[in-house]
């Protein structure tokens, strides 16, 4: 949606989004949470920036991905690590939980929602905990969801039902991959918003563990696109 | 910037934002384009073909909305079909591309249309006419359309040279049509290529593998 400036008498940082991120998927698994993300920035409907990393590391256990306005994201990374370092201020050995940002996340969200001049973001805070797995969305407005799984923007129109049918909250690692690799295959080809080289970063017991970006295999090949050319009507 | 929320949008009309582009060589001319139809953000058709078969030689390529570019084909495609049943030899290109200019200029406040008319002919060998929005008809040696190609207008004329050979346009369009996809949201999936000479057709189906830049 598109706020109007005019409303609050402040500068309006986020009125209508430039430089946008795509769908973000998470799942939990067996032994942690594992977020996916594709590495492109869009510029309205130019694919302007290709190698772009949209999920990072917050704390020892906890991970942060969001899809929208990368220039919110990029203020929510600094934002979340103001509460890492004024924790250390206390010197008392407590740090911030993965619950305790996603909470932080979801006020701030709802505060500046309710000045008109919110943070276009669908937010995922993923992390591992005292031997529990948290996930959690928090969007736009400042909601704040729990969840074994999450996902951002077209995704949530795609990706749904490729979860219900081949996930459970207690599989490996490597079938969760597996199923975000799917989701991200099929909105490669539905999305046009959407690139094929995605990143995969996941959280468990022993930390947070980003991957490097790889390329998904989707395929064009079928017989049915090379003949359903205007061929038909050819004559000779 | 023009951003649709997804979330409380109803989907847009589907149009070809696309990349299209035809080019002629020494001998013929080589017509390509992508695959995709969008509706907004959605992917109608990931595997469209954007080539339109007007007459045997005569082939025009759509941008903008699909529904109105398809039904102005549809019409100049019968009315060049009746025009060479009467003349009973291969109809010009430059007929072809007066149809279409017709329909693009009286109804241009109702259309979103911008087409390339490109075929060969006995009577001037093969010619491109590029008609954009408003139904101006401007002939040309070669020609992009579609929303990818603001992304290639550099690469292609620092690249275009007179009198290619066919593997040299060849490779020209391929490359070039890869480049605009690279950066073009609306346009992507596979590309269509169509060598157009004087004694043949030659479709060519690139698959995404094999596409030059991704």
């Amino acid at each position: 949606m598109i706020f109007n400036s005019e409303i609050s008498g402040q500068q309006q940082h986020t009125t209508s989004p430039v430089v946008t991120g795509g769908s973000v998927i998470a799942l939990v698994y067996n032994g942690g949470v594992i977020v996916g993300s594709d590495t492109l920035c869009s510029y309205g409907s130019m694919a302007a920036f290709k190698n772009v990393q949209k999920i990072v590391q917050i704390s020892q256990n906890t991970i942060y991905a969001s899809s929208g306005e990368y220039s919110d994201f990029q203020q929510v990374v600094k934002e979340l690590a103001k509460i890492d370092r004024s924790a250390l201020q206390y010197d008392d050995g407590v740090h911030p939980s993965p619950k305790d940002y996603g909470n932080f996340l979801a006020r701030l969200s709802y505060k500046k929602r309710c000045k008109i001049n919110p943070l276009y973001l669908q937010n995922v805070i993923a992390g591992f905990h005292n031997k529990e797995r948290y996930l959690a969305l928090v969007d736009i407005y400042g909601t704040y969801l729990e969840s074994n799984f999450i996902t951002t923007g077209f995704a949530s129109y795609f990706c749904k039902a490729i979860i219900s049918n081949y996930w459970n909250e207690n599989c490996t690692l490597e079938q969760a991959k597996q199923v975000i690799r799917e989701c991200f295959k099929v909105l490669f080809c539905r999305d046009c918003r959407a690139h094929d080289v995605i990143q995969l970063a996941y959280v468990d017991e022993q930390g947070t563990h980003i991957e490097e970006p790889e390329r998904v295999e989707t395929k064009w090949d079928f017989n049915g696109f090379k003949s359903r050319a205007n061929e038909k009507l050819h004559t000779q | 910037m023009n951003y649709t929320d997804i979330l409380t949008s109803k989907f847009e009309p589907e149009t070809t934002g696309t990349t299209i582009m035809a080019v002629i060589y020494d001998g013929g001319l080589i017509i390509g384009a992508d695959s995709r139809t969008s509706s907004g953000q959605f992917v109608a058709d990931r595997c469209a073909d954007k080539i339109d078969y007007v007459h045997d030689r005569i082939f025009c390529l759509r941008s903008g909305s699909a529904a109105d570019t398809q039904a102005i084909a549809k019409y100049v495609r019968y009315y060049i079909d009746a025009h060479a049943q009467e003349l009973g030899r291969l109809p010009a290109v430059a007929t072809a591309a007066n149809l279409f200019r017709n329909f693009l200029y009286e109804y241009k406040d109702s259309l979103s249309a911008a087409i390339i008319v490109a075929g060969w002919d006995p009577y001037k060998g093969p010619q491109i006419f590029t008609l954009p929005l408003g139904g101006s008809v401007i002939e040309q040696k070669w020609s992009i359309g579609g929303s990818g190609s603001t992304f290639i207008w550099g690469f292609c004329d620092s690249n275009y040279k007179e009198n290619m050979t066919l593997q040299e346009a060849r490779a020209f369009v391929l490359h070039a049509v890869a480049h605009a996809m690279y950066r073009d949201g609306s346009s992507g999936g596979i590309i269509r290529l169509l060598n157009v000479t004087k004694d043949k057709i030659e479709r060519e189906f690139i698959d995404y593998k094999d596409v030059p830049v991704k």
